[in-house]
């Protein structure tokens, strides 16, 4: 285990006991990758606000559905951020095009606006990883991955989207996390 | 177990990733309540994807929220309930490897060294509890499906409730278990009664007046939510609890 996971840990631990500096630790740590996260997913900055102030809410009020046998804090907590996230867009679905989120969807990741985030350095280390390993996807596994991650669609969607059998979208995403996974658990 | 691995996991990636509906959705739910739980292979892969799915979010580059997301953040922590020690209320570590069996009802724990003294305490205190004379074990019905169990254990002058299970499956991503007591159809959240299971394991201890109740439930509610009511998506469970003779 690496050592911020480590105090990840022992934060998620003092917030276990109603720490009230602890949390804002984990806010401090968290909120850029969680902010970032639901205004890519939700293109908007107040349901983004409303994500980050929900995701963070709920880790205060329940946080023991961080089970610390089940793998480091921030993949729970950022699948938490990203589970809220892909919910709002899929109640704003009915609210809005979809022609105006599939614009959003052209910037690939990591060429969002606001770089200015200062960040642990391990998170922006693991982030660097996390874009590489996408990187080496060929580009149709890269385009299931990422309209089902960051643009919130069913694979049913998807399928329509871009034409193609729902059979094979399954079967992008099977081999796209596979070879994701190998490429970052890949010492594991 | 003559299970189609490559097409389960095909499921199972498309359900970290959020994007399964209709009939998928229901077979990655039977899949991952009847089969996943007890297959090895599978909760390695339903591990190695969940990791994924939760570091995929950092492909994005991170920003800043604006000043006034973290004083809305505060008030809302200020706003709820005052947090008691949440310690006994936790899944127990798959801990002593030890089968109690009383009245039909048996536990096994795994084999991990138990993580703290306190869980092998409330252990301790459940098998005790189990051999008090009154004492009436109660299986939660799962509603749905039948593979994984919970026991509700309670006896007269105990004022003390244990629930514990094993292979019990996890709750949808962003939801916990929730606990709730009934009486006369009414169902009361216990506070702080939210929980998740530790490889399948259960094992909680709640100080309470049982005599006051004579329904239980258990049932998935969303993360952080604190709901009237009981909501009946995912799984739930339900038992009448037998009533403790007066002391
Ligand atoms: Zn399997």
């Amino acid at each position: 285990m690496q050592g911020d996971d480590r105090l990840d840990l022992e934060l998620h631990r003092r917030v276990s006991m109603g720490d009230g500096q602890a949390f804002e630790g984990l806010y401090r740590r968290y909120a850029p990758a969680a902010y970032g996260l639901a205004l890519r997913v939700t293109g908007q900055d107040s349901l983004a606000q409303e994500v980050v102030h929900d995701a963070f809410l709920a880790l205060w009020r329940a946080p023991e559905a961080y089970d610390p046998g089940r793998g480091p804090f921030r993949s729970f907590f950022l699948s938490l951020v990203h589970h809220r996230a892909v919910d709002t867009v899929r109640r704003e679905e009915r609210l809005r095009k979809r022609a105006e989120r599939a614009s959003n969807l052209e910037r690939g990741p990591g060429e969002d606006v606001a770089e200015e985030v200062v960040e642990d350095a391990y998170l922006s280390t693991r982030r660097k990883e996390v874009r590489e390993a996408l990187q080496t996807l060929p580009p149709e596994q890269r385009t299931v991955i990422e309209l089902a991650y960051f643009g919130g669609y069913t694979q049913a969607m998807i399928a329509e989207e871009l034409g193609i059998p729902v059979g094979t979208v399954k079967t992008r995403t099977l081999a796209a996390m596979r070879k994701l996974r190998r490429a970052l658990y890949r010492e594991d | 177990m003559a299970e189609d691995h490559d097409r389960i996991e095909e499921l199972l990636a498309g359900y970290v990733l959020l994007g399964l509906s209709g009939e998928d959705a229901v077979e990655a739910d039977r899949l991952l309540s009847e089969h996943v739980p007890s297959c090895p292979r599978c909760r390695d892969a339903m591990a190695g994807f969940q990791a994924v799915a939760g570091d995929l979010a950092l492909a994005v580059s991170p920003a800043q929220p604006p000043d006034l997301v973290l004083p809305r953040i505060r008030r809302g922590v200020a706003e709820s309930p005052v947090r008691r020690r949440r310690a006994s209320l936790v899944a127990v570590a798959a801990g002593v490897a030890a089968i109690v069996g009383l009245a039909g009802l048996t536990v096994q724990l795994g084999d991990r060294v138990s993580r703290t003294e306190q869980q092998r305490g409330r252990l301790l205190a459940a098998m005790e509890a189990l051999q008090q004379p009154g004492t009436s074990p109660v299986s939660l019905e799962s509603q749905g499906q039948t593979a994984t169990g919970l026991v509700e254990v309670s006896g007269p002058g105990l004022q003390r409730m244990y629930v514990i299970g094993r292979d019990v499956p996890m709750p949808s991503p962003g939801r916990v278990y929730q606990l709730w007591l009934g009486t006369n159809g009414t169902f009361v959240r216990v506070e702080d009664g939210g929980f998740v299971p530790e490889d399948g394991l259960v094992l909680l201890e709640l100080t309470v007046d049982t005599g006051r109740y004579d329904e239980i439930l258990v049932t998935e509610e969303r993360i952080g939510d604190a709901p009237a009511n009981p909501s009946h998506l995912g799984h739930t469970w339900h038992a009448f609890l037998a009533q403790p003779q007066a002391a």
